[in-house]
């Protein structure tokens, strides 16, 4: 829950510290001194924005899982490893078993 | 149950190759029912996929003929596609039919894979059993480092009591999974069908070493077994037992028996002990833990 309201903060800072640079930038071209330097408010929101950028996008980071095979084969079954699902035989007594009662024919 | 919930369960069982028919059909006709599969973007024809193999084994042909139009409207003159129609007429379709499709398609372009295996799998339905064998070694011999068909040619074999030829079969596919316990525990254990007791042994300890060797912190006094540790466990008591029993034993691969045989019976009586008295998870006490034990107190011999 934290995490996407880091990263939502962190959006929005970024987005009005591009937003608030364009609009100093334009006052200095107006006011006919381009090479003005940025006020330092600007820079102190960015980097607050990367801070907690970094912050939420580490916290919601999907769980972390095992790089081991044997911790792999702990999660996995005799049958799915039986399968053999590209010779699986597709006739059988599902159709019989699970087919709804009230079709009235087997 | 929620759409995001059910499309994990697909992924999983896609994942893990499981053919848990029944309840992939059940998330599925709930996803497809709420349009979810739109959602997914590539993965979405995969999903389909899935459901409608899922639809045709439980038998609601309805909602299988509907995902297939649905993939086949998507992919014109696909392989695949191909492959889906043919096992849809598997299920309603007499089998000659079938192959005579297959056939068809095999003449067009010999080394389709997946309608190879399909006619393999149709023949080996219909009991022409033989024709099936030949055909699948004939598959191997070209696809060599398909694991499936290995792990088939070793069921057919295993069926027809063969066991020697369905170790052979296994070798092949522990060549090419070297990681995989699973195929390890199925060697051991046709091995032992096979009477050869001392490499039966030495593959179930395989499988232990495979399956248990990451408990680095704990010490192995105080690490249960679970899984098919426990079956690799049986089977090393059960050759133990055989082993003893038969002071001349020849071993059709000349496998020497192992050194301290009653030391490793205890400790296999000892692993099984710690496996079935470990508490469940409501505290109760495991199925069949008397018999265990009365069955592993039995001395060797």
């Amino acid at each position: 829950m934290i995490e996407k309201l880091f990263l939502t903060l962190a959006t929005l800072a970024l987005l009005h510290a591009a937003y608030s640079t364009y609009e100093h930038l334009s006052l200095l071209k107006a006011l006919g001194k381009p090479e003005g330097s940025l006020p330092l408010n600007i820079v102190y929101e960015s980097i607050l924005a990367l801070i907690l950028g970094l912050l939420g996008a580490s916290l919601n980071a999907p769980p972390l899982k095992d790089i081991t095979w044997a911790s792999e084969m702990k999660k996995r079954t005799i049958d799915g490893m039986d399968s053999r699902l590209g010779f699986a035989h597709y006739k059988s007594r599902g159709k019989f078993l699970f087919a709804s009662p009230h079709d009235g024919k087997i | 149950m929620s759409l995001q919930s059910a499309l994990e369960r697909l992924a999983t069982y896609r994942a893990n190759n499981t053919r848990a028919s029944q309840d992939i059909f059940r998330n599925g006709l709930l996803v497809l029912q709420k349009s979810g599969f739109k959602k997914l973007g590539d993965d979405a024809w995969i999903s389909l996929e899935q459901l409608a193999l899922a639809s045709i084994d439980v038998g609601r042909l309805d909602i299988a003929d509907q995902c297939l139009q649905l993939i086949a409207d998507n992919f014109p003159n696909s392989p695949r596609v191909d492959c889906l129609i043919g096992i849809r007429m598997e299920a309603t379709e007499p089998p000659e039919t079938a192959l005579k499709y297959y056939a068809d398609i095999l003449e067009a372009d010999s080394a389709n894979v997946a309608i190879w295996k399909r006619r393999i799998s149709v023949l080996r339905r219909t009991g022409k059993v033989e024709k099936a064998l030949n055909e699948l070694v004939q598959f191997v011999d070209t696809f060599y480092t398909d694991v499936e068909g290995w792990l088939e040619l070793a069921d057919i074999y295993a069926s027809c009591n063969q066991y020697d030829h369905s170790f052979q079969a296994l070798s092949h596919v522990l060549l090419l999974t070297p990681q995989n316990p699973f195929y390890v525990l199925q060697a051991a254990e046709t091995a032992y069908t096979s009477e050869d007791f001392p490499l039966a042994i030495k593959m179930f300890l395989t499988v232990v070493d495979m399956t248990d060797a990451d408990d680095s912190e704990q010490l192995l006094q105080e690490s249960t077994p679970l899984g098919i540790t426990v079956r690799a466990w049986f089977g090393v008591k059960l050759c133990a037992r055989r082993i003893a029993q038969n002071a001349n034993l020849k071993s059709s691969s000349n496998t020497s028996a192992p050194k301290n045989l009653g030391l490793l019976d205890e400790l296999a009586a000892e692993r099984l002990r710690v496996a079935y008295s470990s508490s469940g998870q409501k505290g109760e006490i495991a199925k069949g833990r008397q018999e265990v034990f009365a069955w592993v107190a039995t001395p060797l011999a």
